[in-house]
């Protein structure tokens, strides 16, 4: 009940100043303030609701008053530490996404950071496009249903016999374009970046080159979209990929 | 002051301690000779006064009174140096002893009892009482004398002994400890002067002939090392700021341009778009470096677990085979039937797999092959990435794996040139060695991973 009215105030408030709907609303706890003033006005100008707190202890009282759909939390904080405050939250029961933010990039804190209950992590630098593709993913758990089969536009995949089809017409795809385009269309609508789909469809935490999600997307994208049928696939320039279905 | 630092020394402290042992042991050799010597004159001077007296009571008492009281004139005192007869009741008949000694029992027993004469100090004497067939007493005394004096003698040669042995000690352990304090701060000044920052100075280390010189020896091997370290960091640094400073003028100079120059907003954004994907090389050369430093500095094996070879070069191959095909190159693999597992981190192992493909596929032209091959060479599995590409000439190949390094025929392809030196990290990481060689027929290259 609590965090029903804490959100709906929040909506309230950043209604009256940006004039939008919000689409869903971050709690953004980060001591550099000029880190924060980016991420704030990326998410914002992105039609989200930000709340921006610099310490870890009042963002993890603002976390525990509720109200936020998505937390991005920075590793290291003045006083009450990111993990900390991670730990706190899911000892008490409170399950909203939260995306670690780290200027440590070694694979161990990534391990301890997800373990203490982050979602997703991200290593500063990070291109802004990035926090934001990673924040929307949050917000739009993906359909990650048990169902035999996906229906995204005209694209339909049994995930028992390892087969697709775009409007009845069946497409001849190897293992690795199939669990490339499962990835898209449990997340149709949504912007994925290249690190996204490395780590996620290959487990990779690195990326050698630039190119090497885009030459298996472009293998992809001409075996979905024929010449003459309207691009499901669409580049984001500079950020990744979307699977495009709505009109 | 020249002495206080002496006695700080460690020989001179060791001297002094010898030196106090030796004194001891001429303490105790000099007691146990004393001893011996008094138990050998307590025996004989026993046997002596119980002889005289036995021989003494065969006399008849007239007789043997003469014989007391002539003693007693005598002057003939070596054996027996008093002698006094006493009636039944302590009172003195004749002799030379004044009264009945205090304590004294006619038991025929020696006794050692402190004998106070008319004049002069009190002095001890060995009596011994015996009890005549007559009833009177007949007592013997025997002086220390000859004792005491062979006491001094002895104490005399000890001493006169011992002192320019200790005396000698002492000078050499001075001399010697003096020697050591010399050579120490002679190696003091030369730690001075390197932590000054005069990281070429060296100790003076000789030709090693003892622990000192050895000493000195370790620690300038280890300034050796830690001089051909930092040399490699300055190297390492000052490549950095090569590498940064490139792209980030270019930044700078795209920028300057499209300020005094830009007018319409298209060109503005070209610019900028620009400055950020140079942007995005500098910050990747940056997250290059401190992931290698991280490797580098991990002693972590929390992520190990048994890797499947064959699996890790499928996976590899996957990702990298839609781009080999699109340069026109061939990737192939030549993984044995039998499975080859090793200890390792999978997600590393990937990288280091992915870098040298990812190299191999870089540099090989088109119509080229890359071959990525597990084998299992004995005990020791091997992994092989093999191109047929432009190679590394021989001279070339210890160089490559430093860091930025790039041969001149690889000046035109963009990259960070630290693929290789993480490729090198993650390598150490698993105790597995790098070895470049040429490729197949000689052409190409061929990077051996072999595990231990």
């Amino acid at each position: 009940m609590t965090e029903h009215t804490h959100h709906d105030d929040q909506h309230d408030q950043s209604d009256k100043q940006s004039g939008r709907i919000a689409r869903g609303s971050v709690l953004l706890i980060e001591d550099d303030s000029t880190i924060a003033e980016e991420i704030v006005a990326e998410l914002t100008g992105h039609g989200l609701d930000v709340l921006h707190r610099a310490t870890g202890d009042s963002g993890l009282a603002a976390a525990l008053a509720g109200g936020a759909d998505v937390l991005v939390v920075d590793r290291l904080l003045p006083g009450l530490d990111g993990l900390s405050v991670i730990e706190t939250l899911r000892q008490r029961g409170i399950r909203t996404p939260v995306l670690v933010l780290s200027a440590l990039s070694a694979v161990d804190d990534r391990v301890t950071g997800l373990k203490a209950g982050g979602d997703d992590y991200l290593t500063k630098p990070f291109a802004m496009e990035e926090l934001l593709a990673r924040v929307e993913a949050l917000l739009r758990r993906p359909d990650d249903t048990r169902s035999t089969k996906l229906c995204v536009g005209p694209l339909e995949m049994d995930l028992i016999e390892r087969r697709v089809w775009r409007d009845g017409r069946e497409i001849d795809l190897l293992p690795r374009e199939f669990r490339l385009l499962e990835y898209l269309m449990r997340r149709p609508d949504q912007v994925l970046t290249r690190s996204m789909l490395l780590e996620d469809v290959w487990q990779y935490r690195f990326i050698p080159r630039t190119n090497l999600v885009d030459v298996h997307i472009g293998k992809l994208r001409r075996k979905v979209d024929s010449p003459g049928e309207e691009p499901l696939i669409k580049s984001i320039r500079g950020t990744g990929f979307l699977l495009r279905v709505a009109d | 002051m020249w002495l206080t630092e002496l006695c700080r020394t460690a020989a001179f402290r060791l001297t002094l301690m010898a030196v106090a042992a030796m004194a001891g042991v001429m303490v105790m050799q000099f007691g146990l000779v004393y001893t011996q010597m008094e138990a050998v004159e307590s025996h004989r001077s026993t046997a002596l006064l119980r002889g005289e007296a036995e021989l003494l009571a065969q006399m008849t008492p007239e007789h043997l009174e003469y014989v007391v009281r002539k003693r007693a004139t005598d002057d003939m005192r070596l054996v027996i140096s008093s002698a006094g007869l006493f009636d039944a009741s302590h009172a003195l008949i004749a002799g030379d002893l004044r009264a009945w000694p205090h304590g004294l029992k006619a038991d025929g027993k020696p006794h050692n009892i402190e004998i106070y004469p008319e004049e002069g100090a009190p002095y001890p004497l060995r009596l011994l009482a015996e009890t005549m067939p007559d009833g009177t007493i007949l007592v013997l005394g025997r002086s220390f004398h000859l004792l005491a004096e062979q006491k001094l003698m002895l104490r005399h040669a000890t001493v006169l002994a011992a002192i320019p042995t200790l005396l000698f000690a002492l000078l050499l352990g001075m001399v010697l400890s003096h020697r050591a304090l010399s050579r120490v701060k002679d190696m003091h000044e030369a730690i001075d002067l390197i932590m000054a920052g005069d990281i070429h100075e060296r100790l003076p280390a000789g030709k090693e002939r003892d622990d000192l010189e050895r000493l000195a020896g370790s620690v300038n091997r280890m300034l050796d090392r830690l001089e051909n370290l930092m040399d490699g960091m300055r190297e390492v640094g000052n490549d950095i700021a090569h590498d940064l400073r490139t792209p980030l003028s270019r930044v700078r100079a795209k920028l300057e341009r499209a300020m005094s120059t830009g007018s319409t907003g298209e060109v503005l954004e070209n610019a900028v778009a620009r400055a950020v994907d140079d942007l995005d090389q500098c910050l990747g050369i940056i997250t290059a470096l401190l992931r290698i430093a991280e490797i580098e500095s991990s002693r972590r094996r929390a992520g190990f677990g048994v890797v499947n070879l064959a699996e890790l070069v499928a996976d590899v191959v996957d990702l990298y085979e839609p781009i080999a095909e699109t340069e026109g190159i061939a990737l192939l693999t030549r993984v044995s039937s039998v499975p080859v597992c090793i200890d390792g981190d999978r997600h590393l192992l990937v990288e280091l797999l992915a870098n040298l493909v990812d190299n191999a596929i870089k540099f090989t032209p088109d119509g080229g092959t890359v071959t990525v091959s597990v084998i299992r060479q004995g005990t020791t599995p091997e992994l092989i990435v093999t191109d047929t590409g432009i190679g590394i000439a021989v001279d070339e190949r210890q160089a490559v794996m430093s860091r930025f390094y790039r041969s001149d025929k690889s000046r035109h392809v963009p990259g960070s040139g630290l693929g290789l030196s993480l490729v090198l990290a993650i390598a150490h990481l698993h105790e597995a060695t790098v070895t470049i060689e040429a490729g197949p027929n000689g052409q190409g290259t061929l990077f051996r991973i072999t595990f231990s």
